[in-house]
């Protein structure tokens, strides 16, 4: 009854949330279903199927964390209201939860349906050995399958948000936290590591024979080394996304800056730490794609299409998660605004102050991104 | 057409009617301030004190109704004219410091002054001293949420006073003070005004504060109360 009567308050963007959501949910369960179906046709390849689901799986998942954690500042009344209704932080936190992995089991119970309807001799010859069609299906498998989806997403949201004790309508000061000696540190040794198990993977009198991971989607097979390699680099240059942000806005605000530097560079460094993941994640999911699009282009390679519908849907999730995270720290940064106009800041100046600092963050992003495929060398 | 206000009053008003989505909070208002005088509008809470300062202050456009500023007309500029008079005449302290959270105190009280086009070592030396008038100097270098309440109210209040604004509204500036503190930081507020030239317009619903004043109007549900000094006079004893 809850989530119905939040559904009749849905706004537009809600709507799309949810509806991103449901249709994640959808996509994950195609895919985990047609590793059920292949699995009972019995082709074999199974684990690597599985595994080829766990990108999308994680990107629900992060997409859940992020929209849970922006709902506090996004829909203040929503918490007022159900604190005032005498709901403590356990319930609220299952509340939103709650409706995440409603959407989700939405989504998954409707690919459960068309997998069923597609079993019931529909589906043409080609589709048979995805949807194992003529095997009996056991009845707990593809319950058991769908339930991941609900409780990933849920849990992670259950996880991800965060509410302080403080009386309901009044927000605290927000607070501007610096990265710690260690956090700065940590990266170095990481990307360090990652060079040079590159280096050792393309080192002179490596043969053919080490490349024993065969790559989906069409990419050619590569050697441990190199991919656990380039996923350190990946990881320390994302790592060093939220500083590299912070330090942008420290050069930005240097030397007697007017007041459009101030606000912008002074703005980028206080929300480097909480835009730096989203933009870190949306990063290096498109350096990914890059590469892959640079060996596709190269071999003259077709893309497969359930790489693309994989990649498309991972890419989705980190922009809406990244939209997500932009719309909360609007929503923290209304009394700061709203001060700004008290004293007469022209409209025109806050337009300038937020292009300079998407400007800055962009020329970060493209040094962390550029890095990060120039440092990829799997293909 | 009405006729242009009296020349001695820097800010008057006519007749102001304004509403928040339906309900009405200022039913016909009318006033004059004069040039560096201190007003005080009392009234209890919801009897219209913010609204109006909110629409003197050019920060609300009236329903009905007029607002001059120095002979000129404030209920016709458009937003960006108001702005502008905010910018370069207004200051303004809330019940709330409302600081910028990721500027420093000393750069949110020279704000004001760079956004008015000063330069940044002027802004920045104006700013420090007021600081220091308002006992805050020691918290220059740190931001909003290292410091407390009182603290913040402080640099709210350096920060209106900053530019020198011919006109400062101080809307229930001393409501997350402590008591010995209300009367101390009304009593620079008070004292810059005066030393400055200033007019000072105060919204307060404390009558011992209200004393500060040179004049005082007393507001109920929306209306000037007729006697406003019998109002106040029996509200503090």
């Amino acid at each position: 009854m809850y989530y119905l009567g939040l559904a009749r308050g849905y706004r537009a963007l809600d709507l799309a949330r949810w509806l991103l959501t449901a249709t994640a949910a959808a996509v994950v369960a195609a895919f985990l279903l047609r590793t059920l179906g292949r699995a009972l046709h019995g082709t074999g390849g199974d684990l690597e199927r599985l595994l080829w689901c766990l990108p999308p799986l994680a990107a629900v998942a992060w997409f859940a964390a992020v929209t849970a954690r922006a709902v506090p500042a996004q829909h203040p009344e929503r918490i007022t209201g159900l604190t005032a209704a005498g709901a403590g932080p356990t319930r609220i936190r299952l509340l939103v939860a709650g409706e995440i992995a409603l959407a989700c089991a939405l989504g998954s119970a409707f690919t459960l349906l068309l997998f069923l309807i597609l079993r019931n001799d529909i589906a043409g010859p080609a589709l048979a050995p995805d949807i194992g069609m003529g095997v009996p299906l056991p009845a707990v498998a593809p319950v058991a399958l769908l339930a991941v989806l609900p409780l990933v997403a849920g849990v992670s949201a259950a996880c991800a948000i965060r509410l302080p004790e403080r009386l309901p309508g009044r927000p605290a000061e927000p607070a501007v936290r610096r990265y710690g000696a260690l956090r700065l540190l940590l990266p170095a040794p990481v990307l360090l590591a990652g060079l040079g198990l590159e280096l050792y993977g393309l080192r002179p009198d490596a043969t053919d024979a080490e490349r024993t991971l065969a790559l989906p989607g069409g990419l050619p097979a590569t050697s441990p080394a190199l991919l656990i390699g380039w996923g350190l680099t990946a990881l320390a240059l994302a790592l060093w996304t939220g500083p590299l942000l912070a330090l942008a806005g420290r050069l930005l605000a240097l030397r007697s800056p007017a007041p459009l530097r101030l606000l912008a560079g002074r703005g980028l460094t206080a929300q480097a730490r909480r835009l730096g993941a989203p933009l870190a994640v949306l990063t290096t999911v498109v350096a990914l794609m890059l590469v892959a699009w640079r060996h596709w282009a190269r071999t003259g390679t077709d893309v497969p299409a359930l790489t693309l519908v994989e990649g498309t849907l991972v890419l989705a999730c980190a922009l809406a998660a990244l939209a997500a995270r932009l719309h909360e720290l609007r929503a923290d940064r209304r009394p700061a605004l709203d001060a700004l106009d008290r004293l007469g800041t022209p409209p025109g100046l806050l337009t300038g102050t937020a292009a300079l600092r998407a400007l800055a963050a962009g020329t970060v992003l493209l040094l962390t991104g550029g890095l990060t495929v120039l440092l990829c060398p799997l293909l | 057409m009405s006729a242009a206000p009296p020349d001695n009053d820097v800010l008057w008003a006519r007749g102001i009617v304004k509403s928040h989505h339906g309900t009405p909070a200022l039913r016909g208002v009318s006033l004059g301030v004069r040039e560096g005088e201190m007003l005080a509008v009392t009234g209890p809470r919801g009897s219209g004190k913010s609204t109006l300062l909110g629409c003197l202050s050019a920060q609300l456009p009236v329903d009905e109704g007029e607002v001059w500023f120095h002979s000129a007309p404030v209920h016709t500029l458009g937003r960006a004219g108001r702005e502008k008079l905010r910018r370069e005449r207004f200051g303004y302290v809330g019940p709330e410091p409302h600081l910028v959270p990721e500027l420093t105190a000393r750069e949110n009280v020279a704000l004001p002054l760079l956004l008015a086009g000063a330069g940044h070592r002027a802004a920045h030396r104006a700013a420090g001293e007021w600081l220091e008038r308002l006992d805050v100097a020691d918290c220059a270098k740190l931001r909003p949420a290292d410091l407390q309440q009182d603290r913040r109210q402080r640099i709210a209040v350096a920060r209106a006073l900053a530019a020198e604004p011919p006109v400062v509204f101080a809307d229930d500036p001393t409501a997350p003070l402590h008591r010995d503190a209300r009367e101390q930081v009304l009593r620079i507020l008070a004292s810059a005004a005066r030393s400055h030239g200033l007019t000072l317009v105060l919204a307060t619903h404390d009558p011992a504060l209200a004393r500060f004043a040179d004049r005082t109007v007393h507001l109920v549900d929306g209306r000037i109360a007729p006697e406003p000094a019998a109002a106040v006079a029996a509200a503090g004893n």
